[in-house]
């Protein structure tokens, strides 16, 4: 009696925060958890006369295409590479970028840098992937016919290399999303308390030994989340960088093709959604596995870290 | 009957001009609509390549003016742009939202095996008849396992490989144009252009990684459903019926190595591969000299020249050779989720047979959209263009329909289109000519198939990629990817067909 009591007096009390959140679980409901009943067409072979839910089941057949073919390891491997190294490499680019823009304490020169750091983020891939188009190409490229020249190297034809793909995928990848990334540690470095600081400097401790034993403590948690999040979507690759960047161009299949190029060039002319959908569904599953898989790590080593 | 008509007064006032349209119809339709059954409405999609227009009820009511007397149906359009084209069809279908009538981009064999598309056999020779005669033998390609899904549009289906060229330059070079007769005629041509504008690009390519060079081989019948990218493996050569890897044939081989010569020479856009600027920006540039595309007729250079702001001429590097996916592409279909599928064949007849109501699609209200210059040839009115005025889908013209009953657009010699439609009636045909393969059975191999020739086919096809070394690994992996198992699916399909056909 007294318990129930209770929760309704905390139920009352939270009532409006829960009528605040109603539009956002509506669209979250409506949004994300009723189109999940689409996931059915993985396993249809689709038949528009009889709509999605009639259509005859046909098992794990739309998954085969992922596997059958040999460069299912080229593309698996390119995936999980280049999103280890993204958030790796990212991870490592944004801090260092945050904690020296923390350390600008002009205004104007502070501003500025976020702005130009961020400022990619905001340019379209197909755009990014002309302004790469115009340093690299053959004929009228910045590189071929500035840079190379001068350093007296030949001209080279860099979408027909495949080897030098993945740093210049990289270099993209980081010139883009640096900054976005940083924006968020510099948040978080912002919210430590200033305290900290202070006693540290008047203990003796350098700039180097705040940052190592005040700031990067404190981001931890930031750290440890974002990288879960970048986890659950390292089957997933960001189709714009590896299918615009690279102008498409096929000798270069062996280091750019991930597995969303292959599922899009491989089902443009198939025009099969079942075949899509079983692709999409299973970089998903993956994706939810390692997630749990790396908070249940997260978990044993340091339990306040972990997301659930 | 009197309520139809008080209905009908009153949309006319909307116009004068629909109002004398109408009005002539009322006077000739004789009692066609006899019954008294409310009119059926029937939604009609198609691609438009012109602004998507907002002033459609205006062109839908003046259709419905011709349509409601003498078919009893009322139309709804749907122009979709290319980018939504597909995805709106998909959704309008699986959604169950009202569509009718639309058309097929390349993609028969698929609507059909994934049932987007009626089966019409029997609904044809009652619904529309007029159609069917319109487009004569072209109707086969419409038929898969003797049963027909749609009828094709009826345009200039039969595509000549042809050299577009900047007449100015090959007038200073010196060269007869009348003595090119086949891209192998071109060397010599392309090394007096490097000799004399080194600063020029001989050859681009016509879309991205294609030169052209081997869609303008004769007597080739891919067997496959996108007439617009070579990415099938399993062709016919000539006059036989043996299915055989095109990418092996000693034709293939031979052009890609003459490509090799002419890239390592310098005559070819070294981007070739993956550049996205096609052929008329680059002659609007001015930086080069040619390249190899496929029209209709012999008088496309006309529009090209007004396009490109350059003097270009034209000459044919082959004859056309009419395939099935070369007139099956765009097949008119009635949905497989329609309610009025005898309606929407009715309206069907029409844009193949009707010239009022297809001009009226095409080109939108006389006097509003168009003015006429002649009985056959249209303009847009004064200071108005393409993009100003309310409706217009002109650049859809050899999408809807029949194309020989459209107006055409002022400085269109009709001479040209009679060859077109001389051209589609009387060039050689395929042995294969009405067979459509069905991939649905090895869509596994068929996506990995894709992939591999995405990965070669632009580096050989432009001569950026050395066939000696190359092409070896790409035949091997075609192989490992399962292009056997297509070759041989293929070649059981097509013998069961031939058998059908005797």
């Amino acid at each position: 009696m007294n318990s129930r009591k209770r929760t309704r007096l905390k139920l009352k009390k939270s009532l409006p925060l829960l009528l605040m959140a109603l539009p956002g679980l509506a669209y979250l409901v409506i949004n994300n958890y009723i189109p999940m009943a689409g996931i059915i067409i993985a396993f249809k072979k689709m038949d528009y006369a009889k709509g999605v839910f009639g259509s005859d089941w046909v098992g794990f057949d739309n998954f085969k295409f992922l596997f059958s073919t040999p460069d299912a390891w080229i593309m698996t491997r390119n995936t999980l590479l280049y999103n280890l190294a993204f958030i790796v490499i990212g991870t490592i680019c944004a801090l260092a970028v945050a904690l020296c823009m923390n350390e600008i304490k002009e205004r104007f020169f502070a501003k500025y840098f976020q702005g130009a750091f961020l400022l990619p983020n905001l340019i379209s891939m197909v755009v990014v992937s002309y302004i790469v188009f115009a340093f690299l190409n053959t004929d009228t490229g910045l590189l071929n016919r500035t840079v190379l020249p001068a350093l007296g190297v030949s001209e080279i034809n860099f979408y027909s290399q495949p080897q030098a793909w993945p740093l210049i995928l990289l270099i993209v990848y980081l010139w883009k999303n640096t900054g976005y990334a940083s924006v968020i540690y510099l948040a978080g470095i912002a919210s430590i308390d200033p305290t900290l600081y202070e006693a540290a400097r008047i203990d003796g401790a350098g700039k180097w030994d705040q940052i190592r034993f005040i700031t990067l403590p404190q981001l931890k948690s930031i750290i440890i989340i974002l990288t879960l999040l970048s986890v659950g979507r390292i089957m997933f690759s960001d189709f714009g960088l590896f299918y615009q960047v690279p102008m498409n161009s096929g000798p270069l299949y062996s280091t750019t093709q991930t597995i969303d190029t292959y599922v899009y060039r491989g089902l443009m002319q198939l025009g099969n959604i079942g075949m899509s959908s079983a692709a999409g569904l299973y970089q998903s599953i993956v994706g939810f596995v390692l997630v749990l898989t790396a908070n249940y790590l997260v978990k044993k080593i340091s339990p306040e870290n972990a997301m659930f | 009957m009197e309520k139809e008509t008080k209905l009908l007064m009153k949309r006319t006032t909307l116009t004068l001009l629909s109002f004398l349209v109408a009005a002539c119809l009322l006077l000739i339709a004789p009692a066609a609509a006899q019954s008294t059954e409310p009119p059926v409405e029937i939604h009609f999609a198609f691609l438009t390549f012109n602004r998507v227009s907002e002033a459609l009820e205006s062109v839908e009511s003046a259709i419905d003016e011709i349509t409601v007397p003498r078919i009893n149906v009322k139309v709804k359009l749907h122009p979709y742009s290319i980018a939504d084209y597909a995805q709106q069809i998909n959704l309008a279908l699986q959604s169950g939202e009202a569509l009718d009538v639309f058309h097929t981009l390349g993609d028969l064999p698929q609507s059909v095996s994934q049932n987007k598309v009626r089966d019409i056999t029997d609904l044809v020779d009652e619904y529309a008849p007029d159609a069917k005669a319109v487009v004569g033998d072209f109707l086969k390609a419409a038929m898969i396992n003797g049963r027909l899904y749609g009828i094709p549009t009826y345009k200039g289906a039969a595509l000549a490989p042809n050299l577009v060229y900047r007449a100015d330059i090959m007038a200073e070079i010196g060269i007869d144009p009348s003595t090119i007769t086949s891209f192998h005629d071109l060397t010599a041509v392309y090394a007096k252009v490097k000799e004399t504008h080194p600063e020029m690009v001989p050859l681009t390519p016509d879309s991205a990684g294609s030169l052209g060079l081997i869609r303008s081989l004769h007597g080739i019948d891919f067997l496959g459903d996108d007439p617009f990218r070579l990415n099938n493996v399993g062709a016919l050569i000539g006059d036989s019926l043996t299915v055989v890897n095109f990418f092996e044939s000693k034709e293939f081989i031979d052009t890609i190595t003459l490509t090799r010569d002419w890239y390592n020479a310098g005559y070819i856009l070294k981007d070739a591969a993956t550049t996205t600027s096609n052929c008329l920006e680059q002659l609007t540039g001015g930086k080069a000299f040619s390249c190899i595309a496929s029209y209709s007729g012999q008088e496309a250079y006309v529009q090209i020249s007004a396009q490109t702001g350059r003097d270009i001429r034209m000459v044919r590097l082959g004859q056309p050779y009419l395939t099935t996916s070369a007139v099956n592409a765009l097949t008119w279909s009635v949905a497989s989720t329609s309610q009025h599928p005898e309606a929407a064949l009715k309206f069907m007849n029409l844009i193949f047979s009707d010239r009022d109501v297809i001009n009226l699609i095409i080109y939108g209200l006389e006097g509003r959209d168009y003015v006429k210059v002649d009985a056959d040839h249209v303009r847009y009115p004064d200071g108005q263009d393409a993009n100003t005025v309310p409706y217009t889908a002109q650049l859809s013209c050899g999408i809807v329909g029949n194309q020989f009953i459209q107006y055409a657009m002022d400085g269109t010699n009709m001479d040209d289109l009679k060859l077109w439609d001389y051209e589609n009636k009387n060039s050689p045909r395929s042995p294969a000519f009405g067979f459509t393969f069905d991939n649905s059975g090895v869509t596994n191999e068929v996506s990995a198939v894709q992939n591999v020739i995405n990965e070669y086919l632009p580096g050989l096809s432009t001569g950026s990629m050395d066939p000696e070394v190359e092409l070896p690994n790409f035949i091997a992996k075609l192989k490992a990817a399962g292009m056997d198992k297509i070759i041989a699916a293929k070649q059981a399909q097509l013998d069961a067909w031939v058998s059908q056909q005797q």
